[in-house]
């Protein structure tokens, strides 16, 4: 354990504190960057090397019961990628499989490797939260916490039929502390329910949902009042209708607009900037899109950016997974969840040599490369759907290093690239300023997680020192330290030590006239009683709620 | 809801007597003991007994303390060459974690029930995926359910009221009245007595019958001499259903269902997926089987037989237990959990057992423990893989996963000594 740390020399990229690749030095104190530190306490020489806040992720698929149903069908995949034990010093290292899924171990300790040390899974059925919990206990370092299905819920869904707006903030208060939730997450707002009426396509977000008055539009609003509020330190997570269409752009939005002048977090929107469509072509719609984003305070995103090769994509939103199996003829799983949710798995790969997935791939790069805000336009792969969390590295490469990316854009498919900005000439670079928005303090602003993604007095010590490369890719995959919580996990570039973990969490409160009608929903509905539907709430305090 | 020491009435208690998991159970305790299991089946009842375990400790013949017994088992698995590690019923999944951790230290062979019983469904699903949906959505959304050579009446007494397909639902206000139940009897394997159909398949025929429904729903007719009158028509009934829940029972008498029966009812559930919606969902015996799976699945990748011995996990599957033992692999046995109805013999192996009526056994260690859901708490998975709290109406005995989760700190202790 190290209760004390200088860390020496390095050049801190700390865009949270106007700090921009200054010489000076990191103290760490009992898990806490503090100002000044006695002159004989241990240090760490990072002459040389850069050193950033730990990384955060705000959207990846890590330890829900849909990331296990997807583990247990790629056993062929896992076998190629084996993943021993690390030599720990202060906990037994724990073996797994890797691949596109990773073991929950194998997770915790790739991201670390990484220099990441706090992730959100994007994605957890009210009804699995005991199990995610479960898998978290077993996903060591990184601290963790998880976004909780709403947008499909048939109580909610009855609560916007019923015009009962505050019922329904009141319930999405006591599901997310039921659940032990971080944040509000809505997929594809209504349509998952409809795909388990046999109804496959959303047209817009005034499309009737079968209920009265129940639109997508009605449920986004009605999730982001609700998030906003209780003061949840994160907004409504959204996954627009329509993921994966040619056209589906204007979907999006549609979405942005509706939810105009309200906070709104919109995930993995390459996956949403497609035009085309009606008989015409896909094409990108990036332009468009990011246009607004760049003109919209109000909107945050993470991008999705498709990495080329293998995935898998997994989501609550099962319809697209059906169309996905029936076009490719690969394995496919599907789960409905207790009027709650739902669950699409297929293995995929994103090949250069596909129209589509080199379309997809210059989306991703187009939205960062013509984002103006990086605080509001996020790094993310929407892992495993994209692409891997290991594949970061090469992502940020990309977007650092021109003359790669020009290479790398000369392999792929060009059939659908006409009128691309990429395919035009994109000359932006990402500065090691921007990386770090991108990758750490933007994320930590609109988590509002106000002690990580800086390295002020006072914040967790979460930090990361690169030794600089002239290939950028292997310079973000080897950090030579990783610090998390004070402790020194990532040692000369080898993981040596797992301390605990923290659950983030939030416990909004909420009318408890509310329960008497939600009693009888589970009397008549449920197959779990209300009385052992809550997790035993996570041990660490909850992350505070309530107007700035 | 009370506890009263050695007496109350604990509500919403869920049963572990087979895979419903129904959470709606009130025990009533009398001077520590069952005194009633309000709610539960016959198989329900039986299965929470009067809460009165075994509660001894035993090391090579000799009762000893809890202590004691755990560093003797430290050594002995310590000292062993290659061990397995099995996971019996009755554990939560605190201690199945516990125990894989066990597995991967000592870099042993582990496995638990589903490699004997459902080995032919996770290979399916693994070959081909799964159209599944947890009893919740079945309940509340299938008005037309196929009852595939089994009865659940018999080994999952609560399943037809609780879940399907009596119930009322939020899209079935009729409840069993607004279903369409079919029974496909398989020989004498026979589904509800009440089925609204009822369809005759001999087991020889069965997966030839199968395909052909798929290749009807498919609208790719095998050729009109293939099908029978009555599987054109339950064709027709599948098709026009709003949502078909096919429901099979995976583990039925303890024994492995026919071959090829989850592949090809997945089969034929993916392609009515194409015109309407449907799941198909195996029946799970209870103690949960499925958590044993979900646990070595997050934590090792594979949801069962999984080989540690190259210090990385390894998929053996078709290498169970019973074949390891069989060819002298292994040469020492912890077994975790219930130890009835191990599916191999245990002769001539040095063993642990830990779990409830450990001491049944004639394993040279034992540790008597609670049984999870009765004398301890934690989470266990039900059949269809929704995560649920176990409580403990009469705890006192040792508490299982904290006996498991100190063997293994007392196992890696002695390994670190030596590295």
């Amino acid at each position: 354990m190290t209760d004390r740390l200088r860390i020496t020399g390095g050049a801190v990229y700390d865009p949270a504190n106007g700090v921009d690749g200054d010489v000076r030095d990191m103290c760490v104190e009992d898990g806490r960057i503090v100002s000044s530190l006695p002159d004989d306490a241990p240090r760490l020489d990072a002459r040389g090397m850069v050193v950033m806040p730990g990384g955060i992720d705000i959207h990846a698929h890590i330890a829900a019961s849909s990331v296990n149903q997807a583990r247990r069908i790629l056993s062929d995949e896992r076998t190629a990628d084996p993943a021993l034990p690390p030599a720990l010093r202060d906990a037994v290292g724990r073996s797994g499989t890797g691949g596109t899924v990773p073991t929950t171990f194998t997770t915790g300790y790739r991201y670390a490797g990484l220099g990441y040390t706090t992730v959100f899974d994007a994605a957890v059925a009210p009804a699995g939260a005991r199990e995610t919990h479960a898998q978290l206990d077993d996903t060591p370092i990184i601290d963790a916490g998880f976004y909780v299905l709403m947008g499909n819920d048939a109580y909610l869904l009855q609560q916007v039929a019923a015009g009962e707006r505050d019922r329904a903030r009141d319930y999405a208060a006591w599901l997310l502390g039921a659940t032990g939730a971080y944040a509000i997450k809505c997929v594809n707002p209504g349509g998952i329910e409809l795909w388990k009426r046999n109804v496959r396509a959303v047209s817009g977000i005034d499309d009737a949902l079968g209920i009265a008055g129940v639109t997508p539009r009605a449920i986004m609003e009605t999730l982001a009042d609700a998030a906003n509020t209780l003061g949840l330190p994160h907004p409504v997570h959204i996954h627009c209708n329509n993921l994966g269409l040619p056209g589906n752009v204007t979907t999006t939005l549609d979405s942005m607009r509706a939810l105009s002048g309200r906070r709104a977090h919109f995930t993995h929107v390459q996956f949403h900037a497609y035009a085309g469509g009606n008989g015409k072509p896909w094409a990108s719609g990036a332009k468009e899109l990011i246009a607004y984003i760049n003109a919209h305070q109000d909107v945050t995103a993470d991008v999705g950016q498709v990495m080329l090769g293998h995935a898998t994509t997994v989501t609550a939103d099962g319809a697209v997974e059906y169309l996905l199996h029936a076009s490719t003829g690969r394995r496919w799983v599907n789960v409905d969840v207790e009027l709650e949710t739902g669950c699409g798995i297929v293995p995929y790969e994103y090949r250069e040599a596909a129209a589509v997935a080199s379309l997809q791939w210059v989306v991703g790069l187009e939205l960062f490369l013509l984002a103006e805000d990086p605080w509001r336009v996020l790094l993310s792969t929407d892992h495993p759907n994209g692409g891997t969390f290991t594949s970061y590295p090469e992502l940020i490469r990309l977007l650092m290093d021109r003359a790669y990316r020009d290479e790398r854009l000369k392999d792929v498919n060009h059939k659908l690239l006409a009128g691309s900005a990429l395919a035009d000439g994109l000359a932006r670079e990402y500065t090691l300023r921007e990386i770090a928005i991108i990758t750490r303090a933007g994320p930590a602003r609109q988590l509002g997680l106000t002690n990580k993604g800086h390295l002020g007095a006072g914040a967790d010590a979460d930090i990361t020192v690169y030794a600089r490369d002239p290939d950028i890719a292997a310079m973000f995959a080897t950090p030579r330290y990783v610090i998390k919580g004070g402790v020194l996990v990532v040692e000369e570039g080898q993981l040596r030590r797992a301390p605990p973990t923290r659950r983030l969490h939030v416990r909004p409160t909420y009318d408890d006239a509310m329960m008497r009608d939600l009693s009888a929903w589970f009397d008549r509905y449920a197959t779990i009683a209300l009385a052992n539907y809550p997790v035993a709430p996570p041990g660490d305090a909850p992350v505070p709620v309530g107007a700035a | 809801m009370s506890q009263m020491p050695g007496g109350g009435l604990v509500e919403h208690v869920t049963c572990l007597g087979c895979g419903c998991s129904c959470d709606d159970i009130a025990v009533a305790v009398r001077d520590g003991r069952i005194a009633e299991a309000r709610g539960a089946c016959s198989l329900g009842s039986s299965w929470f007994g009067d809460g009165r375990v075994p509660q001894t400790a035993r090391a090579r013949a000799s009762t000893v303390t809890v202590e004691a017994a755990l560093d003797a088992a430290a050594a002995l698995l310590d000292q062993a060459r290659r061990a397995l590690v099995f996971l019996g019923i009755d554990i939560s999944c605190e201690t199945q974690r516990a125990a894989v951790e066990i597995a991967d230290t000592l870099r042993a062979v582990v496995d638990g029930m589903s490699s004997s019983t459902v080995a032919d469904g996770i290979l399916a699903a693994q070959r081909r995926g799964r159209v599944s949906a947890t009893l919740g959505e079945i309940r509340n959304r299938a008005d037309c359910i196929v009852f595939w050579g089994s009865d659940p009446a018999t080994r999952y007494p609560r399943y037809a009221s609780r879940y399907a397909p009596e119930p009322a639902g939020l899209f079935l206000p009729a409840g069993r009245r607004g279903r369409h139940v079919v029974s496909v009897d398989v020989d004498d394997a026979r589904g509800p007595a009440d089925a609204d159909t009822r369809i005759r398949v001999a087991a020889g025929q069965e997966l030839d019958a199968i395909a052909a429904l798929r290749a009807v729903v498919a609208g790719r007719p095998l050729g009109a001499e293939r099908i029978d009158g009555a599987l054109g028509d339950l064709a027709r009934t599948l098709t026009a259903a709003h949502y078909v829940a096919i429901v099979y029972d995976a583990e039925p008498g303890g024994l492995p269902p026919q071959p090829g029966r989850a592949e090809s009812l997945t089969a034929l559930g993916q392609e009515l997926n194409a015109v309407t919606r449907a799941s198909v969902t195996p029946l799970r015996a209870g103690g949960n089987r499925v958590g044993a799976e979900s646990v070595l699945t997050w934590q090792a990748g594979y949801p069962m037989t999984v080989d540690y011995s190259r210090g990385v996990p390894r998929y053996r599957p078709d290498d169970g237990p019973r074949a390891l033992v069989a060819a002298g692999a292994v040469d020492a046995l912890l077994v975790v959990g219930r130890p009835l109805g191990i599916p191999f013999a245990i002769d001539g192996l040095r063993s642990v057992a830990i779990g409830p009526a450990a001491s049944d056994t004639p394993c040279e260690v034992t540790i008597d423990t609670g049984v999870a859901g009765i004398h301890e708490g934690g989470t266990a998975f039900r059949m269809d893989e929704v995560p649920l709290p176990l409580r403990a109406p009469v705890p006192g005995p040792p508490v299982a996963a904290q006996v498991v989760r100190a063997l293994a700190q007392r196992i890696a202790a002695r390994r670190a000594r030596r590295s």
